[in-house]
């Protein structure tokens, strides 16, 4: 027997597409190696990786190939005037927006809304925690599912309100709970099929207020009574916006200490 | 007469026919009746839809095979089965990796623990030895721990408050981690006789760092203590121990004190089992120690400088 992994794929379970926006910055080897680590272990799961890059760089293309994933490669750059915000309407600086819209609109492109693939989207950024559990609940998502996150919103986690009836009736946040949808990106997923049905849903560029950015895109593709609460209805949870803490590099000095031909 | 002659003519015929076939086929069933459950009980026993009971199952599994290998006779077929199990299939030949993880609650402990253990979870013959900086082995650590599967060891100890300090923080001299870490190179020593043990690497892993699944097999070779480049520590890309052209390492490449005696992170080194077992006097000095220092307090025990076995390329790769 063989070790396998990833696990051998499966002709009857629905595909997860999870969309991971990235850049380069010192820790980003290593956070998409360590969510490579907890990917390996998602049967069906093809990661499509966006890199915020001119030109695909070769650690990342080196990192794709020796995970042993099924995945895309994509790269878009975000503009320099978008990356500053230096436009005139006051708004969030939408990082990781173009990258996300980049892969919605390769899933659109791959697959053709007559026969579309049973599957979800899920928008991963490259710094959080999943758990395994997650993605098992999200697999089976019908339209848009929705579940808590921890450490958003200045809270332990934000969760969608559920009713007893099983339907989302609000949301269980202190910033802004008014949002039409006051969830983080890592807290729902929406089927391949809804994708492809509504080919002009993407996030907004511009324009967007923080904490709207989810909006932008759900308010197109569903509304509040469609969505699906999953994690025992949204009571676990099961995926935590971790953040990085920047490494000091101080010791590097002006000319650099360490070989800059060794990646890190 | 004659038709009674031909009668029993006809049927004699058909009994040895009946005779010969039951004597051709029935083999052949049991042929393939053997061969099929040997290539599919193992199978049905890794075939797994949660993480559990991996080992148990797969102890069934390794039998039938081997029932299956002493008959000479069946030309064996191999086929490569690519099974996927939470963790791998336990291997009796691979040394064991024990990794050390002191932990401490914080909100983000379930967060790191988990994507840890995700980690861990591809690494064959590995055990995780736990210990919860607690007065008392906590429910979420012990749930956590039994939901993945994983082989592993939960421990406790308490680093001693020092009530003087305004608000409850720990001995600021004793530094983090360490009394966990030494309680689990004692439970080590309790646990394995040196005289008779199966062959094993300690690690010491922190919960909040990130470890390719190219490290452990990397250290999985080690005889006595090796060592390899880490990353971000020392306000540098990475520290990492010089290597000269006979392998040898001679000194550290590091700006923070690389006169150290081992100028090395907790994470840039593994130790063998059996070392640990036989100098069981080596621990990490608790009080007195040097910001820097910790590791130096335990491999001056253990090892000299010329010892060391380099990893990870000479050294060459994070």
């Amino acid at each position: 027997f063989v070790y396998s992994r990833p696990p051998p794929w499966s002709d009857t379970l629905p595909t997860i597409f999870v969309i991971t926006p990235t850049y380069t910055r010192p820790v980003q080897k290593a956070e998409l190696t360590r969510l490579a680590n907890t990917f390996l272990h998602v049967q069906n799961l093809h990661w499509v990786v966006v890199e915020d890059s001119p030109r695909r760089t070769n650690l990342v293309s080196n990192l794709l190939e020796k995970a042993g994933l099924n995945f895309t490669h994509l790269n878009v750059e975000t503009p320099k005037s978008l990356k500053l915000g230096l436009s005139w309407i006051p708004s969030h600086t939408p990082r990781g927006t173009l990258q996300r819209n980049l892969g919605l609109h390769w899933l659109r492109d791959s697959f053709s809304n007559t026969a579309p693939p049973e599957g979800v989207v899920y928008f991963a950024d490259d710094d959080n925690t999943y758990s395994l559990e997650l993605f098992e609940e999200m697999r089976y998502t019908r339209r848009v599912s929705v579940w808590p996150v921890a450490f958003v919103g200045g809270l332990r986690y934000e969760s969608p309100k559920v009713s007893p009836a099983g339907k989302v009736v609000g949301w269980k946040t202190v910033f802004d709970p008014n949002r039409p949808f006051a969830i983080d990106m890592a807290g729902f997923a929406i089927s391949i099929k809804l994708i492809l049905e509504k080919p002009h849903a993407s996030f907004k560029l511009e324009g967007v207020k923080g904490g709207y950015q989810e909006t932008s895109l759900l308010k197109d593709l569903v509304t509040m009574d469609g969505l699906e609460p999953k994690a025992a209805n949204c009571t676990k949870v099961l995926v935590w916006h971790t953040r990085t803490e920047r490494p000091t590099l101080v010791n590097e000095g002006k000319r650099g200490f360490t070989d800059p031909r060794v990646e890190v | 007469n004659e038709e009674l002659w031909v009668q029993s003519v006809l049927e004699m015929p058909k009994r040895r026919d009946i005779l010969a076939i039951v004597l051709i086929v029935l083999p052949w069933t049991l042929l393939i009746t053997v061969w099929h459950q040997s290539t599919i009980a193992p199978l049905l026993a890794v075939h797994k839809d949660d993480g559990g009971d991996s080992q148990r199952d797969l102890a069934a599994g390794l039998d039938s095979k081997e029932y299956c290998l002493s008959d000479r006779d069946i030309v064996e077929v191999v086929r490569t089965e690519y099974v996927y199990t939470r963790p791998p299939p336990w291997s009796d030949t691979l040394p064991t990796i024990h990794v050390i993880t002191p932990t401490y609650s914080r909100p983000v402990q379930k967060a790191e623990l988990t994507r840890l253990a995700n980690t861990l979870l591809h690494v064959p013959n590995l055990h995780w030895i736990l210990v919860e900086d607690s007065q008392r082995r906590t429910p979420l650590i012990t749930r956590l721990l039994r939901d993945t599967g994983l082989n592993y060891t939960h421990l406790n100890v308490e680093t001693p408050r020092n009530y003087k300090l305004r608000g409850d923080m720990r001995d600021p001299r004793i530094p983090r981690g360490t009394m966990q870490r030494n309680l689990a190179l004692r439970w080590l020593r309790e646990t394995f006789n040196k005289n008779n043990s199966q062959p094993g690497i300690v690690y010491f892993a922190d919960d909040d760092n990130t470890y390719s699944l190219e490290l452990f097999e990397e250290m999985r070779s080690t005889r006595k203590v090796s060592v390899w480049p880490v990353a971000f520590v020392g306000g540098l890309r990475y520290e990492s121990p010089k290597v000269n052209s006979a392998g040898k390492v001679y000194g550290w490449k590091t700006v923070f004190d690389p006169h150290r005696p081992f100028a090395i992170d907790m994470a840039g080194f593994a130790v063998n089992l059996r070392l640990i077992l036989q100098r069981s006097q080596a621990y990490f000095k608790l009080r007195g120690v040097k910001g820097g220092y910790q590791e130096s307090s335990l491999l001056r025990e253990l090892v000299t400088l010329n010892d060391l076995e380099p990893k990870a390329a000479n050294c060459t790769k994070v």
